[in-house]
């Protein structure tokens, strides 16, 4: 099918959703204290925006974000590397790490509050643990299933170790790194939020959680719908970046 | 005069990861291949031709016996050798003219245009018009012709075969020994050439190896005297078809014995 026909139908079916939403309750088929309605959910947005603690909230979450993200790629590719290329340092340390990549980070959380606060520090290393864990299995495992024949071809070519490693490996193992950070951006947006929503004093988790509790389902759904387009934007990014190195 | 490449009591053991113990692959293969000589080596799969290929490219260790390329013992892979695989081999992040400069990169060729040089054995095989192709997006005949290019822009003194065309179809395989020929005649390396298909043997070789199976020794080694440039119809001459036969009998009679 041709993509604007594609397109056409995408745009209808999310149109045809949101006259859904806004007839029903006005007919009484749903309770709009429940819903809310699409009108007032873009009245309620205004209101956020214009809200002091707006721009505050969305800058504590992105710094989390970001900062635990960064940490996690800084630390997971080298590891990542590093276990696949080295069997031995695997065994040692696979164990510990097929546990983390089981275990939901967000039951570490009480934990990281007990070490670092209610602050931005356990939001960080709940994001941290999040992106790091996915990246580093990614990574091992692409490192481990480059093809041998080109590794033989480069050392029949001559090549150093070192040449084997980052005209060989690295370049190989690429792609299973970018499907890990994709998986680790969803982990780590999943990280944010809930761990804001549980122990914290700022950001847009913990504004979720409040508007929950003062029954707002309006203003709610504006945050709500922010990380929606968050992940969203993040996720086409790393598909981009994946499409270029594959 | 020394032969260009002297193979001594070559023998090539592999542990056994599973089940313990030793494979012999290859056990007291002697060969002298003089300078220019298209050396071509035949047997079943599994009889260690590839064992000894790896062992002339200095990716393997003999476990006894060695190898001598110019009077010097092969103790790692060297300039003045160059290898074809039979999975081609090829980076599939790099396009058809980077593959071919893949090597000289690694051979850290210096004081000349390495995109051109590569991009002239682009040129000697055929492939002009894809040079700036993936590997996925080739068949296997060009892939191929891009692994001979990478392996010829090095200008190594021997080029070293491993079943190169053993992933095509029957068809691509002739052309693409016609083509191998042809590109060779222009400047005669040294050339080894492991195949289990008798009819390559004959058609691209000197002189054609016969080895047998499990340990994989030499049984018969054949002078080829079909007159040179060779073409396909050569295959139904009777000198060719004599040699068919003697190679068949070399390797039935091995047969017999297992």
């Amino acid at each position: 099918m041709p993509s604007a026909g594609r397109a056409t139908i995408g745009v209808s079916a999310v149109a045809l959703f949101l006259a859904a939403w806004e007839i029903a309750p006005r007919l009484s088929v749903v309770d709009p204290f429940f819903t809310s309605l699409p009108s007032r959910v873009l009245l309620a947005a205004v209101d956020v925006v214009r809200s002091g603690t707006f721009a505050h909230d969305i800058a504590v979450s992105l710094m989390e974000f970001a900062s635990g993200f960064a940490l996690a790629l800084a630390v997971a590719i080298p590891l990542g590397l590093l276990l696949g290329a080295f069997p031995t340092l695997r065994d040692l340390i696979d164990p510990p790490v097929m546990a983390l990549y089981a275990t939901p980070q967000l039951a570490l959380l009480p934990i990281f509050v007990l070490w670092l606060g209610v602050g931005m520090g356990s939001k960080i290393a709940v994001v941290f643990l999040g992106a790091a864990i996915p990246v580093i299995v990614n990574t091992m495992a692409g490192v481990r299933q480059v093809d041998r024949s080109l590794v033989l071809a480069a050392r029949a070519f001559c090549a150093t170790r070192r040449d084997v490693f980052v005209r060989v490996i690295l370049p190989a193992s690429l792609p299973a790194v970018m499907v890990g950070i994709r998986l680790g951006v969803s982990r780590a947006i999943l990280g944010v939020v809930v761990a804001e929503m549980y122990v914290s004093q700022e950001g847009i988790g913990n504004q979720i959680s409040r508007l929950g509790s003062a029954f707002r389902v309006d203003r709610l759904l504006v945050y709500v719908l922010l990380v929606s387009v968050f992940g969203l934007a993040m996720t086409t990014l790393v598909r981009k970046l994946e499409e270029r190195v594959a | 005069m020394t032969p260009h490449i002297r193979i001594e009591g070559l023998t090539i053991a592999y542990e056994k990861p599973r089940e313990g113990g030793t494979f012999i692959a290859v056990a007291g293969f002697d060969l002298d291949v003089p300078r220019g000589m298209f050396v071509t080596i035949v047997g079943p799969s599994g009889c260690g031709k590839s064992s000894v290929l790896l062992a002339i490219a200095g990716l393997t260790t003999p476990s006894a016996g060695r190898v001598l390329v110019d009077g010097e013992v092969v103790t790692g892979p060297g300039r003045d050798r160059a290898m074809v695989f039979q999975e081609f081999a090829l980076m599939p992040w790099r396009t058809v003219v980077e593959n071919v400069r893949f090597g000289l990169e690694l051979q850290r060729w210096r004081g000349e245009d390495l995109t051109a040089r590569a991009r002239r054995y682009v040129d000697l095989v055929g492939l002009q018009t894809f040079e700036h192709y993936r590997p996925h997006q080739l068949s296997g005949g060009m892939r191929q012709r891009v692994g001979i290019a990478r392996a010829l822009a090095v200008d190594p003194g021997i080029l070293l075969l491993d079943e190169p065309f053993g992933a095509l179809d029957a068809q691509t395989r002739e052309a693409m020994g016609d083509e191998l020929l042809r590109i060779w005649e222009q400047n005669k390396k040294t050339a080894l050439f492991v195949t289990h298909s008798i009819d390559e043997a004959i058609f691209l070789g000197d002189l054609v190896v016969v080895m047998s199976k499990s340990p994989g020794r030499i049984v018969d080694t054949i002078p080829i005297d079909l007159p040179r440039p060779r073409a396909i119809e050569i295959m139904d001459t009777s000198p060719f078809v004599e040699c068919r036969r003697r190679i068949r009998a070399g390797l039935g009679s091995e047969a017999s014995h297992a």
